[in-house]
């Protein structure tokens, strides 16, 4: 069976390569173009793109923003040099990249999800209420005893893969199951630097109200299949996508699962299509035969 | 418990030195025992725990990860050298390296 190639999307930037804009630079591609679009389309004014600009590193809506721009930058290159992909798959935010690569979004109302998602779950971003973690060498097991044990409303919202998982819940119950985490033996824990609780409960009462935004997008049948993160599932048509969208935000996703998926599917080939190398960095541990692909 | 000779030695510097220069795309010349793991090389616990995978596979440890990880939240490493010095008495203590 012929062996294929994939685009996988990264959600945030936790640490760029810094070879980001020379890669840009490299491929004739002025990044300006995809800020001002998005800029345009929001009424807002996202200012040019370097490694230390505030807005971009202490601001969670334009670091999601940056982060969804360069994703789309990047999968435009790779496109343009004969690059497609077989499979897509995003992780969490990186869904909106995901269906912009896919043909089934523009760039301008990729950023208005982006923009629309953030300023629903406004009322608890910026509480400081919720928060999010992530704890590196203990099982799911061994952090499910510990949330039961310590803090039962905290919730595990992401398996990255066999040692690296993701909670959610208050802030206050993460630092509490991070701590006992380290106590465990977890090699290490940090808080994420996001104060919206993605992917669990808490976001589930804004499903409707999402809903009813994608409603008034222009989205498309996907023209290259998407791999949930949510079920694992690929889907491509508009009803498929319209319901992974609420899936993505409110539910729990499982990039463990999503990566066997890709590979169960013959991918052999995978470009991390972002900034940073987030996604390379956890596919340690997701066995099989593949090979990650440096874009830059 | 397991005996470290000069060749364990040898063995496992070859295998964190190997493993490193593929991770972080340099050549082995451009590691030292004196390298800084994050500020050198941009290492990360990931990368730490597939190297102890590769150790346990190797020398067919019985060891418990958490086990590794609450020694090392006491004895913290940050250069290559006390990586390796680590691993060692990983392979030679198992899962009594805590007793230590």
């Amino acid at each position: 069976m012929k062996n294929k190639t994939a685009f996988i999307f990264p959600a945030f930037i936790t640490e760029f390569t810094r070879n980001e804009i020379e890669f840009l630079d490299k491929n004739s591609v002025d990044f300006n173009d995809y800020l001002h679009r998005a800029s345009v389309a929001l009424n807002i004014d996202l200012p040019e793109f370097s490694y230390n600009t505030d807005v971009y590193r202490n601001d969670e809506l334009n670091s999601q923003l940056l982060a969804y721009l360069l994703s789309c930058a990047f999968s435009d290159i790779l496109q343009n040099k004969g690059i497609v992909p077989e499979l897509i798959a995003g992780y969490s935010m990186g869904i909106y990249a995901s269906l912009y690569a896919a043909q089934s979004i523009t760039i301008e109302d990729g950023a208005k999800l982006i923009f629309s998602a953030y300023n629903l779950v406004n009322d608890i971003t910026g509480t400081g209420i919720y928060g999010m973690g992530a704890i590196i060498g203990l099982s799911t097991e061994d952090v499910e005893n510990l949330i039961k044990n310590n803090a039962p409303d905290v919730e595990i919202i992401n398996i990255n893969n066999e040692h690296s998982l993701v909670i959610a819940g208050k802030k206050k119950d993460v630092v509490i199951v991070l701590k006992k985490a380290k106590e465990e033996g977890a090699f290490s824990t940090a808080e994420l630097t996001v104060d919206t609780p993605y992917h669990s409960k808490y976001l589930l009462k804004y499903s409707d109200s999402f809903q009813k935004y994608i409603n008034t997008i222009s989205i498309k049948s996907a023209k290259i299949p998407i791999i949930s993160t949510y079920d694992q599932r690929e889907f491509t048509k508009l009803s498929e996508i319209k319901s992974e969208f609420i899936f993505n935000l409110t539910g729990k996703i499982n990039w463990n699962k999503t990566m066997q998926k890709l590979i169960e599917n013959n991918v052999s080939e995978i470009y991390e299509c972002g900034a940073g190398k987030d996604l390379k960095k956890i596919s340690r541990f997701i066995d099989g035969d593949y090979k990650m692909k440096s874009i830059y | 418990m397991a005996q470290i000779t000069d060749k364990t030695r040898d063995e496992v510097k070859e295998v964190v030195l190997d493993f490193f220069a593929e991770e972080c795309e340099i050549e082995i010349d451009e590691i030292s025992e004196d390298s800084n793991i994050i500020s050198d090389l941009d290492g990360d616990s990931l990368m730490f725990l597939e190297l102890i995978e590769i150790f346990k596979k190797k020398y067919n440890l019985n060891i418990e990860l958490k086990t590794i990880g609450k020694y090392a939240v006491k004895n913290p490493v940050q250069t290559i050298g006390e990586l390796i010095d680590m691993q060692l008495l990983i392979i030679e203590h198992e899962n009594n390296i805590l007793d230590i």
